[in-house]
């Protein structure tokens, strides 16, 4: 049995919503002293402590190209379609779209936990999360 | 068998997940131990539980259904009891505390809100807002893009625009949805976000919230906000005033 480290599976799609919440998973909810926690090697990686910015030579320049390539006279939100400013499609830009289609789920969201149950169980039920069965992850070890 | 412990409701809950499939592979069957008046989600576990994927979604999705039906307590992942009586001493132990605790929470979720700034949009406003800034971008642009010091000092003075940038968007994010919250939660830093909060919102004001959201969306365009909930109230679990002073290292 291969033990895959959660983070590895973060990026991808739907799984970014499990990625996102499971510092909340992992590092809060209740500890109760008399149990026993089991360990979590593995997924240490998890518990990120590293400045927002990093303060690093790459960092300042990576900014610096940013600064060079950026349309001063332009508006913040210049319409991305125009040429000058789409030379390549930056990190943040992909990421940026990807927040952007998770954020609209805002309500119900979890949106990728649903959809990670829904993936496990198939086509039944989709559009209702909540009347999950016992039965119903059954297919998800073979993406682990 | 060591016995998987989920959460802690109520006795009178009324919809508990019994039945329903937990961790391990192949599932190990949810089950509710009862003492007093509190109930502890529980399964079996298998012996070599590991925090993979699947037994964290099983975590996640064991309680999600608990809170549906009302207040839940829910654990840290991944905490195991030697037995069914084991749990139940610790209901027995600490039932003035969870009681307290659940009432205190009853009606209520957690929404995790991760914000992060759009590069280009947040590069535009240091910018605009930094003449000094602005000159030097000039500069560099004029001599082709600057020499490796040039770039270095440039990218150096951004980096610290854009960091007191993150500071102050952080504290604005909280400021604009901590009205709608009935109490706040900040975690941990993380790469790829400048503020990591939580918020405790009442299940019957959670439109506004949301709402809230979406109007700080509107007035800061350059945040990318991330929200998720509702959650079960994983930030929340250790406040009150009941919170039992005990501590294990301190006793000792």
């Amino acid at each position: 049995m291969t033990v895959v480290p959660a983070q590895q599976t973060g990026g991808a799609g739907g799984t970014s919503g499990l990625y996102d919440v499971i510092e909340l998973i992992l590092d809060r909810g209740l500890v109760i002293d008399a149990f026993v926690r089991v360990s979590l090697v593995g997924i240490e990686i998890l518990k990120i402590d590293v400045r927002v910015v990093v303060a690093s030579v790459d960092t300042y320049l990576r900014f610096a190209e940013a600064c060079n390539r950026l349309d001063l006279e332009a508006g913040p939100r210049k319409d991305p379609g125009l040429p000058d400013l789409v030379g390549e499609v930056t990190e943040s830009g992909a990421r940026g779209k990807s927040k952007g289609a998770l954020s609209g789920a805002a309500e119900t969201i979890s949106d990728a936990f649903k959809q990670a149950r829904d993936d496990g169980r198939g086509e039944e039920e989709p559009a209702r999360p909540r009347a999950r069965r016992s039965s119903s992850r059954s297919r998800k070890e073979e993406q682990e | 068998m060591t016995t998987y412990i989920y959460g802690i409701a109520a006795a009178t809950h009324p919809a508990l997940p019994e039945g329903m499939g937990g961790i391990g592979e192949p599932e190990r069957k949810v089950r509710v131990v009862r003492h007093g008046k509190l109930a502890a989600i529980v399964s079996d576990s298998p012996d070599d539980l590991r925090p993979k994927r699947r037994d964290l979604l099983a975590h996640q999705s064991v309680l999600d259904e608990a809170g549906a039906g009302g207040a839940v307590l829910p654990m840290r992942f991944g905490s195991l009891a030697q037995d069914d009586e084991a749990v139940v001493a610790v209901l027995a132990e600490l039932a003035d505390h969870y009681e307290e605790r659940l009432n205190a929470l009853e009606g209520k979720a957690e929404y995790n809100v991760k914000a992060a700034h759009d590069e280009q949009a947040v590069l535009h406003q240091v910018l605009a807002e930094n003449p000094e800034l602005r000159a030097m971008v000039e500069a560099n642009r004029a001599a082709g893009g600057g020499s490796y010091e040039q770039k270095l000092h440039l990218g150096e003075s951004v980096t610290a625009a854009v960091r007191a940038r993150e500071e102050s968007d952080s504290v604005e994010v909280r400021r604009a949805l901590e009205p709608c919250a009935e109490a706040v939660s900040v975690g941990p830093e993380g790469t790829g976000w400048l503020a990591n909060v939580s918020f405790l919102v009442r299940r019957d004001a959670a439109a506004g919230f949301v709402a809230a959201v979406e109007e700080l969306r509107k007035d800061q365009p350059h945040l990318e906000l991330t929200v998720h909930g509702p959650l079960p109230p994983y930030s929340f679990v250790d406040l009150g005033p009941a919170e039992p002073a005990e501590d294990a290292a301190s006793v000792r």
